[in-house]
């Protein structure tokens, strides 16, 4: 417990001495971001969707026919062997056997575009219902593959998260209604991981090395190597010209990561080595003119409630344009580039396009902070952009979900649109525990194209987890959670749910080194 | 140095505001740390002469008494939907730091909640008792907009040396160089002057400097009401020169478009927001501030040059549209701004030459907007009927033309940009046409 008049007195508490204090430099890690969620800006959108559903399979079954061999090859149950099956469909009653297919949840509540189209509604934008899972026994699952569907039942399958699009492996035997009842199910498991610093070749280990001396354990016990670099993760900042309620919060946070708050041990300690700042997703808030209308009066550009119906062009009202969210969140980061590279996902409420992936925030958004990003290409863009060689920019506007390599860790971080839609299908609430199954389904959007909006892909699908990321992040939750999961092939995955800061006024801070977190809450009375 | 105590007994206690430790350090030029300093020593001693009349609010950084654990995931008892290998623990305990804004009547309970505390100091010092945070928010935001003066950077307490920045491909550097410095100190009275002229040609010299014309740019670029329409120019200027490189080069005068245009928007009154500048045609929007400053400033001369042929008329029933049209811009353009009086004209002259803007979009087609002479009829008061030739911006969109098609600077009589295009092309007239060599034989 700390008085008041301990604290008084030291520090900053006094009279300003003479000199002034020299500026600290702040360090910078390693960072190689990879374009696999980038699209071609020339894409077509003729194709099916139903191909997405084929590439994933295509990509996961060997990976989960081989985890499924090795567990029930040779198994014996009740007298008889269990047989490995090649399709759906030549399943036979009464018949031991397994098989690998994706899972498709039939669920009434579900949004259905045929049920939509029946009925005349017409969508221009992802509805956000509720939950979809009822619970009152009307949702079935299914396990399909190109050649037809089997309904699964059976007391096994409460075991496992489960929605649609995940690839999964099925013990069991199909009975006299026709279902297959399952006796065991099995995943993919963890993809193989990379070594860190597998992407950036040669980079040097000297870093690591560099600090000899410790310093005092200043407050909390642990003594922080003077080098340790830390990246902050923050999401949902939610910049809004409505909303003020976090707007304090918000300029403390700016303080906070420029370095100017706090002691000249903490800056020294903490603030200076935060080297980097991910924002991952929804910084900029929907304007508050979908609320109540009557309470427009917080900008001299809306209009009264009577004209508001004029304006209305092609159903577009653009009297309900506010440029002044992202004015403030181009002030923000203006703020803080000259000291902070930033990397910046788009999230559900940005402006980005609705559908996943999405691309990165054009820079058109950001006057003041473009000059921090990389010139535009001058010269044809025909093809598909090779900037793999070049060196990213100081602002990094990236996809969602972005994968990509910070001091040598493999990092894949999502916006958060994917976790809300696997929320939707289960009745748990265990965040970190969907995102645990996410890993081990191998399939980072197995709802898509689901229920989640996505680009209909052709040739390849890049949802689907090749190399296990060593931490893996999705922002916009309700609440903060980590947890560190193991795979059985020595793979380690650091998973953090970052909480929407707007809520709760949080930002995360991970250890580069360690992979450690830390969360910094911010109130402001 | 001394000067804090009046400088925060004046804006305190007269002004009646509320100051942070930012707004302090921005103004006075100091680091953030002296400032807060100051605003203890200040606190203190105000208070001692006489208790009341400042109020504090300190920021505090340490780690809360923890209240029990609690776990991060509300499992749901009825299905433990766990995945197999995961044991149904508890989130890891993970550090938690708080950091925690409050006033100084609650300074003593809040201590009591921490366990320990690793920093403390004043963040703000007002006169009333901040009951309210918005007047924080809006002395924070105030702290912002201090521009910051080039020559004397404020002290910043972390800096990263690595920071990269958009290299700007201005042309000539060397030569716009001495032109930034005498169009620094010229630009005394135009506040907005210095930033312009500098973000545009000195970009790729030192990091110090763009570091420096960055942090004036920006605070220069404040949504402030007096510098709302120079927020337009600004972010047109940057744009101007990141946009294709490439014109910039072929037009060597293009370096005085943007300091006519931004003498030319200074007279236009309308606070067009940024909305404008990001342009309402729906174009590539890296060529749309080159042709907006244009276009602009074609409106206005346009407008003077029509009050300036009225008034000929009457007087004068002689007409030479394009000579009265050429010098009453640049004499109006020079009652207004006396200081800057070469670049107008030189910029009026560039900005005939510059005829065509283009961005490639590499879609196969070639896009931009191109300068046109458009016919106008006006109604004279005195019942005439007048025809005018003006020159407007039309944006064209063509297949890609082979690299030969450059925009040449010379005024096309044609509307429709196609016919523009094609013009460029050598049609046999004779003269001008390597045909005719051949022709001859």
């Amino acid at each position: 417990m700390v008085t008041l008049d301990e604290v008084l007195g030291s520090g900053l508490l006094q009279k300003p001495s003479g000199d002034a204090p020299e500026a600290l430099q702040r360090q910078i890690t390693n960072y190689k971001p990879l374009h696999t969620f980038k699209l071609e800006k020339t894409r077509p959108y003729q194709q099916q969707y139903a191909d997405i559903y084929f590439l994933r399979l295509t990509k996961i079954r060997p990976a989960v026919e081989a985890a499924a061999s090795v567990a029930w090859e040779g198994t014996v149950l009740g007298g008889e062997k269990v047989k490995r099956v090649e399709r759906v469909l030549d399943v036979r009653q009464g018949e031991l056997c397994w098989v690998a297919g994706t899972v498709y949840m039939d669920m009434p509540l579900k949004p259905s575009i045929l049920e939509d189209v029946s009925k005349d509604r017409w969508i221009s934008a992802p509805t956000s219902v509720g939950h979809y899972y009822s619970g009152n026994g009307e949702d079935s699952v299914m396990l399909e593959d190109d050649s037809g569907r089997i309904r699964l039942v059976g007391n096994a399958l409460q075991n496992h998260f489960m929605v649609t699009g995940c690839i999964v492996a099925v013990m069991g035997t199909e009975n006299a209604n026709g279902e297959f009842e399952v006796i065991d199910l099995l995943f993919a498991e963890l993809p193989p991981q990379p070594e860190r610093w597998s992407l950036s070749k040669g980079k040097k280990e000297a870093d690591s090395s560099e600090d000899v001396e410790m310093m005092d354990a200043s407050f909390s016990g642990q003594s922080h190597k003077p080098s340790s670099k830390k990246i902050a993760l923050v999401s949902g900042l939610e910049f809004s010209n409505a909303d003020t309620s976090y707007a304090m919060e918000l300029n403390l946070l700016l303080e906070y990561l420029l370095g100017e708050a706090l002691d000249p041990s903490v800056q020294r300690d903490e603030l200076s080595h935060i080297t980097r700042l991910i924002i991952a997703g929804n910084s900029i808030s929907t304007t508050a003119a979908e609320q109540a209308k009557p309470a427009a009066a917080f900008d001299t550009t809306t209009v009264t409630n009577k004209f508001q119906s004029q304006n209305k062009k092609y159903g577009y009202d653009s009297s309900s344009y506010n440029p002044v969210p992202s004015q403030l969140l181009d002030s923000f980061l203006s703020e803080l580039l000259p000291t902070m590279p930033v990397t910046l996902l788009p999230g559900a409420l940005d402006p980005a396009n609705a559908s996943y992936p999405q691309q990165p925030i054009h820079p058109a958004v950001f006057p003041q902070s473009r000059t921090y990003m990389p010139p535009p290409k001058a010269g044809a863009g025909k093809d598909k952009d090779a900037p793999e060689e070049e060196e990213p920019g100081w602002f990094d506007s990236v996809t969602n979900p972005w994968e990509g390599e910070i001091e040598g860790w493999r990092v894949l971080g999502t916006g958060g649109q994917n976790l809300d839609d696997v929320f939707k299908y289960v009745e748990s609430e265990d965040r970190l525990g969907m995102m645990e199954a996410m890993c081990r389904w191998r399939c980072v959007a197995p709802t898509a194209p689901d229920t989640l909006w996505s680009y209909p892909f052709q040739e390849d699908e890049p949802f689907v987890i090749k190399e296990c990321p060593h931490l893996f992040f999705v922002g916009c939750q309700p609440e903060f959670g980590t947890k560190v999961i193991h795979g059985p092939d020595r793979q380690a995955v650091r998973l953090i749910a970052v909480p929407s800061f707007s809520e709760t006024r949080e930002v995360v801070l991970v250890d580069t080194e360690t992979l450690d977190v830390e969360r910094v809450k911010i109130v402001a009375e | 140095m001394e000067d804090y105590k009046t400088y925060l007994a004046e804006n305190i206690l007269s002004e009646d505001k509320v100051v942070t430790y930012r707004l302090l350090s921005r103004a006075l030029r100091v680091h953030p740390n002296v400032a807060k300093q100051m605003l203890h020593d200040f606190h203190k001693t105000q208070s001692s002469k006489k208790p009341g009349t400042v109020y504090a609010t300190y920021l505090l950084y340490g780690i809360k008494k923890s209240v029990q654990n609690h776990n991060g995931n509300a499992m749901d008892i009825d299905l433990p939907s766990s995945l197999p290998d995961a044991d149904p623990v508890d989130d890891e305990e993970v550090p938690s730091y708080t950091l925690v804004l409050v006033q100084e009547e609650r300074l003593a309970d809040v201590l009591k909640e921490y366990e320990t505390i690793s920093s403390i100091h004043v963040y703000s010092v007002g006169p009333h008792p901040a009951k309210d945070l918005t007047l924080l928010v809006d002395a924070a935001q105030s702290a912002l907009a201090i521009k910051d003066d080039a020559k004397k950077p404020r002290p910043r307490p972390i800096v990263n040396s690595h920071v990269r920045r958009r290299e700007r491909k201005g042309l000539g550097l060397e030569a716009a160089a001495p032109a930034k410095q005498e169009s620094k100190t010229k630009a005394a009275p135009t506040k907005t002057a210095p930033a312009k002229p500098s973000p545009a040609p000195a970009s790729a010299a030192a990091p110090a400097k763009p570091q420096e014309e960055s942090k004036s740019a920006a605070p220069a670029m404040e949504p402030e009401a007096p510098t709302a329409t120079t927020k337009k120019p600004a972010p047109s200027l940057k744009r101007n020169t990141s946009a294709a490189s490439g014109i910039m080069q072929a037009f060597s005068k293009a370096a005085s478009l943007p300091k006519k245009a931004k003498t030319s928007e200074k007279s236009i009154t309308a606070a067009e927001e940024t909305p404008a500048a990001l342009s309402d045609d729906g174009e590539d929007d890296d060529d749309v501030p080159l042709p907006k400053p244009g276009a602009v400033s074609t409106r206005k001369s346009k407008k003077e040059r029509e009050e300036e042929l009225r008034r000929m008329m009457e007087d004068d029933e002689d007409e030479d549209m394009e000579e009265t049209a050429d010098s009453p811009a640049p004499e109006e353009e020079e009652e207004e701004e006396p200081v800057v009086e070469e670049p107008p004209a030189k910029a009026e002259v560039a900005e005939e030459e510059e005829k065509e803007i283009v961005t490639t979009t590499g879609d196969g087609r070639r896009r931009g907007k191109r300068r046109v002479m458009k016919k106008k009829q006006i109604m004279d008061d005195q019942g005439y009927l007048v025809t005018i030739q003006e020159p407007a911006w039309e944006s064209f969109s063509e297949d890609e033309a082979p690299p030969a098609a450059k925009p040449k600077p010379k005024v096309t009589n044609s509307a429709p940009p196609a016919a523009a295009g094609k013009a460029k092309k050598p049609a046999p007239k004779g003269q001008g046409n390597i045909m005719s060599f051949f022709s001859k034989k």
